[in-house]
C-alpha cells in the first residue's frame, strides 16, 4: 500500500519533471491536460515554453501572474475590428441611428414589397451585426493565438462570460455583447469575484439582457418611457445563477426584495460607463434580503448587496463546484470542492488564490479525472494546433461549426450559460461534425507534427497511410484529440 | 465524386434501409393489447416558459383584462386583432389561427392549469424536473423519453427516439441509443463522410469498442441516412419555392425521417424564446411572432403525424404570471396550458379544473396553480395510445398517480 503510493508518487513526479521526454504520451499527459484546460492545446511555442519554465505544474503555476498582468492591458486588437470595442457612448449612438433607420424603413417599407422591406432591415441593423461577428472573430483569434492572447487569460475570459452569460440574440445587447466581454469580463477574470460581478452588473449588455434597465419602483415612470414597476429578472438571476445558487437559501421574497433594492439601476447612453443610477425610480422603502435590512442608501445600497452576495459562503460552493467541473471533472469530489470553497472565502473571492489551489489540486492532474472537449474547446484547441485562426478563413469555418454545434459565441439564449459535460456534447452525429470542421481546417494547413508526440501509435499509424492533404484534418479528428 | 462512392453509400444505405425495413416490432408495445400499437408522440418542449394565458385567453374572465393592461388579447369580436373564440370561457391567440381548424374538427385539446407540481421558478430547474419526470430532484441518469425508449425497444438495440435541434437534450440522454440531428440545413449534408477515402480513415480511427468510437460509428450511419433522405426530400418538395427555415423546417426534418423508418416512435423538438419579461406584446408583437411561427410548425407536424396513434404535445416548464410586471412583460409563474394534437384526443374542448384568475385562486396570489400534473397526463396517454402498463409507468414517472379529472382526455377506441 505504502509502496505503491511511493510509486504513484515518484511516476507522478517523473511525468512533471520530464513532461516533453515522457514516453508514450496520452490525453492523461500533463503537458496536454495543464496546456488543454488551462488554454486551448499545445502549439510549438508553448511546449518550448513548458520545457523551459520545468514542466507543466510550474507552467502552469506561473501562467496566473502572467495571466493577470495581460488582464491589466488593454486586450490587443486586429485592426480590422472598428466596431464592437469602441467607447459605450459611440456604440450608444450607432446603436440608436440604426434602430432609426430600421423604424424610418419600416414606415417607408409600409408601403412596399415585403421583399424590399426585408432587404433594407438587413441594411439597417448592419452596425449591430458587425460588433456581433467581430466580437465572435476577436473571441476565436483570442482562443487559439497564444501570442495574441494568454491561453489562461482566454480561458478565464471564457468561464466567467459564460458564468455571467448574456445572448446577442438579443436586440439591445447585440451590440454591446463583445465590448462587455473585453471591458466588463477580461479585466476582472483573474481579480476579485465582487469586483467581477459589480463590473458586470453594471455593464449594458447585462442591463439589457436582463431586463434590469427597465426596472422601477412600483409606481414610478420609468426611464425608457412608459415601464411601470418593478422586473425582478436580473434579482433572480443574480442570486440564482451569479451567486448563491438554485439552494442557496433565497425565497421569493428575497427575489422581490432585491428587484427593489436595484430598482433605478439603468444604462446611461452619454455616459462613459453607459451606466446610471435614477434616483427617482429607485424604491426609497426599507428592505430585508437574506434576513439584513437595507436602509436607502441609492445607489451604495446595492453595491452593498451584490457585495454581500459575492461573499456569501453559498456563493463559495458554487464557484468552486463550477470552477473544478470546468477545470477537472464532469463530476468533481466533494474533497476538492471543499477546499476551493474554502480558498475562495478566505481569501475574499481571489480568483487567483482559487486557481492556485485548483492547480495545486491532486484531482487537477489525475489521469481518472477526464473531460470531454465541448465543441469550443475542440475548435480553439485545432485552430491552436494549426497555427491559429490567422484570417477570416479559420475564423468563419469556426464560428459556422460552432453555431452548427449548438454553441454559438455569445449565443446561449438563457442566462445559465453553456454546459460543458460531456453528457451534453458527446452525441454520435455532433461527433462526425467535428470531423467536417477538422478536415476541412487540415487541408490548409501544415502537418502539426508535434501533435504525434501525444497521438497513440495505433492512430500515428493509420493515419500515416494517408496522403498528405488529409493527415493535419485526421490527427484533429483522431479519438486522441477529443479530451483534455 | 468517384463511381465508387456513390456504389459504395448506395451498399450501405442499402443495408441500413434493410434493417430498417426487417420489422423489428418493438416487443414491450407489440405484446401489448392495445390496438394502436403503432403510436407515435411528438412532444414540443417550448423553452423559456411561454405564456399559455396569452395562447388560450380566458377572456370572459373580468380579472384578465384588468391584469394585463399592456398585453391582455382584446376580447373576440370576429376580427383579426383581437382572441378568437373557443367557447363560453377561453379563446385563441391571432397568431394560432392556423390551428382553429384542428379544434373545430375535434383533434386539438388543451389543459388549461397543468405543470409540474415543484414550486421552483427557476427555468433550468423545471426544466430538469420535466425532462427527467422527477419533479423536486436534480439529477438522474436519464430523460423520461429515453426511459420509455428503452422500454420500448424491449432489448432490443433499435432507435425508437429521435431529437431534433438540442445536441444532447436530457429528455432524451440514457442507455437507450437515440438519434440526434442537427437544427436547420446542417442536418441534409453528408460533409466529410461523403468522401470514401476520408470517411474509412475516419471509422478505422473509431473502430474502438470504448463510448466514444460506438457513438462515432452510430453517428456515421445514421447521418449518411439522414442526410440523404431529407435532401432527396428537398428535391422532391423545392420547386422552384423558397425553403422552410426555423422551427417549420426542423419540424419538416422530423416528419421525413420518422417516415422512413417506422421504428421511430418518439419523436422531440424544441424551441427558445419564449421568456418575455418586458415588451411581451399583446396581438402583435414579440409573443405573437414566436406563437405564429409555432402554429405554422404545428399545422407542418399535424400534416406528416395524422395516423390514428399520433399525438403531438406541446409543453413548457411553468407558466408566466396572470399580472403583467412593469415592463409590460410576465414574470416567472407556476401552472400553464398544455396542448395535445392528436385523432385520438377529445378535441374541440379543454379538459381539467380551471379556477380562474380572481387573485384568492392563483398560487401563491399571483400564478395560474398547477391542478394536472403533467405526469398524470403523459401516463394518460402512454397508457392509452401506446399500451405502456402500470409496472412500466412508475419506471418512466417513479410515483405519478392517476388524475380521475382526465379521464375524458382519450376517446375511449
Amino acid at each position: 500500500m505504502m509502496f505503491s503510493r511511493q510509486r504513484a508518487a515518484l511516476l507522478l513526479t517523473c511525468a512533471l519533471m520530464f513532461p516533453a521526454q515522457a514516453q508514450d504520451k496520452t490525453p492523461a499527459d500533463p503537458v496536454w491536460r495543464a496546456s488543454s484546460r488551462l488554454g486551448y492545446g499545445p502549439t510549438e511555442a508553448l511546449l518550448a515554453d513548458v520545457t523551459q519554465q520545468g514542466g507543466a505544474r510550474a507552467w502552469a503555476l506561473r501562467q496566473i501572474e502572467v495571466a493577470y498582468r495581460a488582464s491589466t492591458q488593454p486586450a490587443r486588437m486586429p485592426a480590422e475590428l472598428t466596431h464592437f470595442n469602441l467607447p459605450l457612448e459611440r456604440i450608444f449612438e450607432a446603436f440608436r441611428e440604426e434602430r432609426e433607420a430600421r423604424k424610418a424603413a419600416k414606415d417607408q417599407g409600409q408601403k412596399k414589397e415585403a421583399g424590399l422591406r426585408g432587404a433594407a432591415n438587413m441594411e439597417n441593423d448592419r452596425f449591430s451585426r458587425d460588433a456581433a461577428r467581430e466580437a465572435a472573430a476577436w473571441r476565436i483569434a483570442a482562443c487559439s493565438a497564444p501570442e495574441f492572447e494568454n491561453p489562461l487569460l482566454a480561458r478565464m475570459t471564457e468561464f466567467w462570460f459564460n458564468h455571467l452569460n448574456v445572448f446577442i440574440g438579443k436586440g439591445a445587447v447585440r451590440p454591446f455583447a463583445g465590448h462587455y466581454v473585453v471591458n466588463a469580463i477580461r479585466p476582472n477574470a483573474l481579480g476579485k469575484f465582487e469586483d467581477l460581478l459589480l463590473a458586470s452588473s453594471r455593464h449594458p449588455a447585462m442591463l439589457f439582457y436582463l431586463d434590469q434597465a427597465q426596472s422601477v419602483a412600483e409606481g414610478s415612470a420609468g426611464p425608457l418611457g412608459r415601464a411601470r414597476g418593478l422586473n425582478e429578472n436580473y434579482a433572480r438571476e443574480l442570486m440564482e445563477l451569479h451567486t448563491l445558487g438554485i439552494n442557496g437559501g433565497y425565497t421569493q421574497t428575497d427575489v422581490h426584495e432585491l428587484a427593489r433594492i436595484l430598482s433605478g439601476w439603468t444604462v446611461a447612453p452619454n455616459h462613459p460607463s453607459g451606466f446610471r443610477f435614477a434616483e427617482r425610480f429607485h424604491d426609497s422603502g426599507e428592505k430585508r434580503l437574506l434576513g439584513v435590512t437595507f436602509r436607502n442608501l441609492g445607489l451604495a445600497e446595492g453595491e452593498e448587496a451584490i457585495r454581500m452576495l459575492a461573499r456569501h459562503p453559498a456563493t463559495a460552493r458554487r464557484i468552486a463546484t463550477r470552477l473544478a467541473t470546468f477545470f477537472v471533472s464532469d463530476q468533481p469530489g466533494a474533497a476538492l470542492i471543499d477546499r476551493l470553497a474554502h480558498s475562495f472565502s478566505a481569501s475574499q473571492g481571489d480568483i487567483r488564490v482559487v486557481l492556485r489551489s485548483l492547480i495545486e489540486a491532486p484531482e487537477f492532474w489525475q489521469a481518472d479525472q477526464t473531460l470531454f472537449k465541448t465543441p469550443l474547446d475542440f475548435a480553439c484547441s485545432a485552430l491552436a494546433a494549426t497555427g491559429g485562426a490567422q484570417g477570416r478563413r479559420e475564423s468563419v469555418l469556426a464560428l459556422g461549426f460552432l453555431a452548427n454545434a449548438g454553441q454559438a459565441m455569445h449565443g446561449w439564449q438563457t442566462p445559465d450559460g453553456y454546459k460543458t459535460d460531456a453528457a451534453t456534447w458527446l452525441a454520435p452525429e455532433a461527433l462526425t461534425r467535428r470531423a467536417d470542421f477538422a478536415i476541412a481546417l487540415g487541408r490548409q494547413a501544415a502537418e502539426p507534427l508535434f501533435l504525434n508526440a501525444f497521438l497513440s501509435p495505433a492512430t500515428k499509424s493509420r493515419i500515416a497511410r494517408e496522403p498528405a492533404p488529409l493527415r493535419p484534418g485526421l490527427m484533429l479528428a483522431s479519438p486522441d484529440f477529443m479530451h483534455k | 465524386m468517384s463511381t465508387s462512392f456513390s456504389r459504395d453509400r448506395r451498399q450501405l444505405l442499402g443495408t441500413l434501409a434493410a434493417v430498417a425495413g426487417a420489422s423489428l416490432v418493438p416487443r414491450a408495445w407489440a405484446q401489448s393489447a392495445a390496438p394502436l400499437k403503432d403510436g407515435r408522440l411528438i412532444l414540443v418542449f417550448l423553452r423559456g416558459a411561454y405564456d399559455g394565458l396569452s395562447a388560450a385567453v380566458p377572456y370572459a374572465d373580468a380579472d384578465y383584462a384588468r391584469s394585463r393592461p399592456n398585453t391582455a388579447i382584446p376580447v373576440p369580436d370576429g376580427s383579426a386583432e383581437a382572441a378568437l373564440r373557443l367557447d363560453q370561457t377561453f379563446a385563441l391567440h391571432p397568431a394560432l389561427a392556423p390551428l382553429l381548424p384542428l379544434w373545430q374538427s375535434g383533434v386539438l385539446g388543451f389543459i388549461p392549469a397543468a405543470g409540474s407540481p415543484d414550486a421552483t421558478r427557476s427555468h433550468f430547474e423545471a426544466q430538469i424536473h420535466w425532462e427527467i419526470g422527477m419533479p423536486g430532484k436534480s439529477n438522474a441518469p436519464s430523460g423520461w423519453l429515453n426511459t420509455l425508449a428503452s422500454i420500448g425497444a424491449g432489448g432490443a438495440n433499435a432507435q425508437l427516439a429521435i431529437g431534433v435541434g438540442e445536441a444532447n437534450p436530457k429528455i432524451l440522454s440514457g442507455p437507450a441509443a437515440v438519434r440526434l440531428i442537427p437544427r436547420g440545413q446542417a442536418a441534409t449534408r453528408e460533409g466529410v463522410l461523403g468522401n470514401d477515402r476520408a470517411r474509412q480513415a475516419l471509422l478505422d480511427l473509431y473502430a474502438g469498442q470504448d463510448q466514444m468510437s460506438r457513438a462515432f460509428r452510430q453517428g456515421a450511419d445514421s447521418r449518411m441516412m439522414s442526410a440523404q433522405e431529407l435532401s432527396a426530400e428537398n428535391m422532391a418538395a423545392d420547386n422552384g419555392a423558397t425553403g422552410a427555415e426555423g422551427l417549420m423546417l426542423d419540424a419538416q426534418h422530423l416528419g421525413t425521417l420518422m417516415r422512413n423508418d417506422r421504428r421511430l416512435r418518439l419523436g422531440f423538438l424544441s424551441a427558445g424564446g419564449w421568456d418575455t419579461h418586458a415588451n411581451q406584446g399583446a396581438v402583435t408583437g414579440l409573443l405573437a411572432q414566436n406563437l405564429g411561427r409555432l402554429a405554422q410548425a404545428l399545422t407542418q407536424l399535424r400534416r406528416d403525424f395524422s395516423e390514428p396513434g399520433d399525438l403531438i404535445t406541446i409543453v413548457s416548464e411553468f407558466g408566466r404570471t396572470a399580472v403583467e410586471n412593469g415592463t409590460r412583460g410576465t414574470d416567472h409563474g407556476h401552472g400553464n396550458a398544455l396542448w395535445l394534437i392528436g385523432n385520438r384526443i377529445n378535441g374541440g374542448r379543454w379538459h381539467g379544473q380551471w379556477s380562474g384568475l380572481a387573485r384568492a385562486n392563483l398560487n401563491e396570489g399571483r400564478d395560474l396553480p398547477v391542478h394536472h400534473d403533467f405526469r398524470a397526463v403523459f401516463a394518460q396517454v402512454l397508457r392509452a395510445s401506446f399500451g405502456v402498463g402500470e409496472r412500466q409507468l412508475q419506471d418512466v414517472f417513479p410515483g405519478a398517480k392517476f388524475d380521475t379529472r382526465l379521464s375524458g382526455l382519450l376517446k375511449t377506441v
